[in-house]
């Protein structure tokens, strides 16, 4: 039989043997934490609190009126010891809450809701409250993902298991050790949306987990159909477009939206964190991530506060050898490589990654030997030898026409080029470049 | 702690690449010409791998010292002057001169591939420049044809290729007695095995189907130029009034439709670019066959080709969610 799968795309090693039989473990409550004040795709929030003030677990501490936008919570009960930038995982300086625990336990958790027995409207402003967001990377407010316009009915709602990046187990897991949390989130957001059905999508390799979800689905599916598809193991079939084809066959349109087919993705720990929302009025304040990669003597799949500084992890919850080179936030192929350890775990923060010297080999770019595979990879079906070339010869309007913007820097070009050219971080400055140019043309009225 | 840190490396993503790069590449490729030059040693001899070595000896050593000249980084190690120098040998005649085959190859390396920025910036195919190079330069040397070592009738040092018995007014019936046998399907047969004249690597359809077979297998060449070549050769030559089995069979169009239209630089990446590639470098070697002053075209088919390459990638395959515009009727 074959599987469900998308036409293009690379299988890179998996590397996930060293941690996918890993029970997820909570680290010990941190001393402090440092908070960063937007952790989403949006508008910048602002402090609700000002040094020296005594913050609960839970309680909101940054937040903003606009949209999208996502609230965000202190992780440990504490004292505010000051406000100011410090580095995040995307490698710019982000204004955050340093909070030093006082060894408390206190939290300032929401009421529990009733996700069936709300209005709609309600339950959006729970997940807006909760300060929940894509936790696979993204970190889009989750609350505006569930209220697509009245013009757009969704009916599939999906749960994305697939977790294609390599070495990252954390998903896996989630679904592995708390099915009912995931299968009563997933709930939750289908009847949100109103989705007529739902679906979990879990590529093949990771099979194991489909009979623990399948378990959940009388308790938890409140009545909405479920089912599960079994996808190809192959990258990126996590990638929203991607799966979104595999599992119903539907493309969502260039330029478009998943809403604008009547579909909407979720990541298997934002389900978790949207049960925990909803029956506890727990906010988005701790999450789960792999940490492996060659560099890292302990794999495993750890729980953790938001804002926990990786470094405080190291030496007693992570060991690290001695010839680490790369430390990266996320998966391989799409992770970003971060210059310190001084980086705080934040909502979007899926893996953290330590590779050594010859895993961090830097390679002399060649010439373009056009030699196709970069087409053969590209999920987005671009031809990306040709957006190169435009761009090595500045013709951004060539570039776009080719379809730059349809690139959703999965980075599967630049893992097979045999010339080691990096298409992948060409394309995402041509995609500012032209972004400039176009709101540039616009300016003028042209 | 900190100092294990201290020198982190910043990278973009991916932080993950296949192993598979250009040198892994050019190895397949040349793997796979060896059943032709293996070939060329059976059927001309010995010295058909003195021709290759010479060559090939030739090409890298071009390409290493004119970067090394102009300071550049040299890539040798990349063993695409390898696979020129090869590519060359195998479109020569087995009796070139050493030197001669030295010159096409340090020509082809220089002037058609590093005077252009060296591999990737080249925009026609450097072995095929070196031969219509040496065939301008010396015609007498690159027309001078070894009969087979295993043909039935050998009584001669020279001979005409069965092209060129066709060039010169000569019949199917004079090439089956060129190669000593009677009867088209004797004569297919000899022609697919290679056991004819013709340049070291070109003649044996059977060595040259199993090297590219393996390039198809490994993926590293697309079916769609190969294909299209042939058929069109196949397709042109029948509306001439040419044997159309005979016309794939005889001269370089195996040769050069699976191993120099397939070639990365020099040929379009869409799928429509190829098609077209190949039907063109087809036709334009039947038409030079046809009405040229030469009895083969293949060296010219593809270089004219080469040249429309650029143009013939402006078809863009659909994108991923991609709708066609409905038109607005005005």
């Amino acid at each position: 039989m074959s599987l469900k799968t998308f036409r293009g795309g690379v299988h890179p090693p998996e590397h996930k043997e060293p941690t996918r039989d890993l029970p997820i473990e909570h680290v010990p409550a941190p001393t402090s934490v440092v908070i960063h004040l937007t952790q989403a795709i949006g508008a910048q929030n602002q402090p609700l609190v000002k040094v020296g003030d005594r913050v609960l677990k839970g309680q909101k501490i940054g937040d903003v009126e606009a949209c999208p936008a996502a609230a965000v919570h202190a992780s440990i009960t504490g004292i505010v010891k000051k406000i100011e930038p410090a580095p995040q995982s995307n490698l710019k300086d982000g204004m955050a809450v340093f909070i030093e625990a006082d060894g408390t336990d206190e939290t300032a958790y929401m009421a529990p809701l009733d996700a069936f027995a709300c209005s709609r409207e309600e339950a959006i402003k729970r997940l807006r409250d909760a300060g929940i967001v894509g936790m696979g990377g993204a970190s889009f407010p989750t609350d505006v993902k569930l209220a697509p316009p009245a013009d757009k009915p969704v009916d599939t709602l999906i749960a994305n298991g697939a977790e294609c990046e390599p070495y990252l187990t954390i998903d896996y897991r989630t679904m592995i050790e708390t099915p009912a949390d995931v299968v009563e989130g997933l709930a939750i957001a289908a009847h949100i949306v109103g989705a007529k059905r739902a679906v979990v999508a879990i590529e093949s390799n990771k099979a194991e987990a489909l009979p623990a979800i399948e378990r959940e689905f009388a308790g938890h599916s409140h009545g909405i159909p479920m089912a599960i598809v079994i996808a190809a193991t192959k990258y990126p079939e996590g990638g929203e477009k991607m799966l979104i084809k595999a599992v119903t066959g539907r493309e969502v349109p260039s330029h478009g939206l998943p809403a604008d087919i009547g579909v909407i993705c979720q990541n298997i720990g934002t389900l978790k964190a949207v049960k925990e929302a909803f029956a506890d009025g727990k906010p988005l304040i701790e999450r789960g991530f792999t940490v492996a990669g060659g560099a890292c003597i302990t794999p495993k799949n750890l729980y953790a506060p938001i804002g926990t500084m990786i470094a405080d992890l190291i030496p007693g919850v992570i060991q690290i050898s001695d010839d680490v080179r790369k430390v990266i936030f996320g998966g391989p192929m799409m992770g970003v490589a971060v210059p310190t350890l001084q980086v705080p775990v934040a909502k979007g923060t899926s893996g953290v990654l330590f590779f050594t010297a010859a895993e961090s080999t830097q390679y002399e770019e060649r010439l373009c030997i056009r030699c196709g595979r970069c087409a053969d990879a590209c999920p987005a079906l671009l031809m990306p030898m040709l957006m190169n070339a435009a761009l090595d010869a500045n013709d951004l309007n060539r570039a776009d026409a080719i379809g730059l913007i349809d690139c959703f820097e999965c980075g599967a070009c630049s893992y097979v080029c045999p010339a080691r050219i990096q298409l992948t971080q060409r394309f995402k400055l041509g995609k500012d470049l032209l972004r400039n140019q176009r709101a540039k043309e616009a300016r003028h009225g042209k | 702690m900190e100092n294990k840190t201290t020198r982190l490396v910043l990278s973009g993503a991916p932080h993950f690449v296949t192993s598979n790069d250009i040198q892994k590449t050019m190895g397949m490729v040349i793997i796979a010409l060896l059943p032709a030059l293996a070939g060329g040693v059976y059927f001309f001899g010995p010295r058909a791998l003195l021709v290759t070595a010479a060559s090939v000896v030739s090409a890298v050593a071009a390409e290493f010292l004119f970067r090394k000249a102009l300071r550049r980084e040299t890539h040798v190690t990349d063993l695409s002057a390898v696979v020129t120098g090869m590519l060359l040998a195998l479109i020569l005649p087995v009796s070139s001169p050493l030197w001669m085959a030295a010159v096409g190859s340090a020509f082809a390396i220089i002037v058609a591939k590093e005077l252009f920025g060296g591999l990737g910036g080249n925009f026609a195919n450097p072995a095929l420049v070196g031969r219509a190079v040496l065939l301008m330069s010396w015609p007498a040397f690159m027309t001078h044809w070894s009969p087979s070592l295993r043909a039935a009738a050998v009584d001669a040092t020279t001979t005409a290729t069965p092209l060129g018995i066709l060039k010169l007014g000569g019949t199917l019936t004079d090439v089956m007695k060129n190669v000593g046998v009677s009867g088209k399907s004797a004569l297919y047969l000899q022609m697919f095995l290679g056991n004819h004249a013709g340049c070291i690597g070109e003649t044996s359809a059977l060595l040259l189907l199993l090297g590219a077979a393996f390039l198809v297998v490994t993926r590293v060449i697309d079916l769609r130029t190969p294909v299209a070549m042939v058929a069109a050769t196949f397709a042109a030559s029948w509306l001439f009034g040419r044997d159309p089995v005979f016309s794939v069979l005889a001269g370089g169009i195996l040769l050069g439709a699976f191993f120099m239209a397939t070639d990365y630089v020099t040929t379009p990446v869409t799928p429509v670019g190829k098609w077209a590639f190949g039907i063109g470098a087809g036709l334009m070697t039947v038409l030079i066959r046809q009405l040229g002053n030469f009895p083969e075209g293949v060296t010219y088919g593809i270089l004219l080709m080469n040249v429309l390459a650029p143009y013939l990638d402006k078809i863009i395959p659909r994108k991923f969610g991609f709708v066609k515009p409905r038109k607005v009727n005005a």
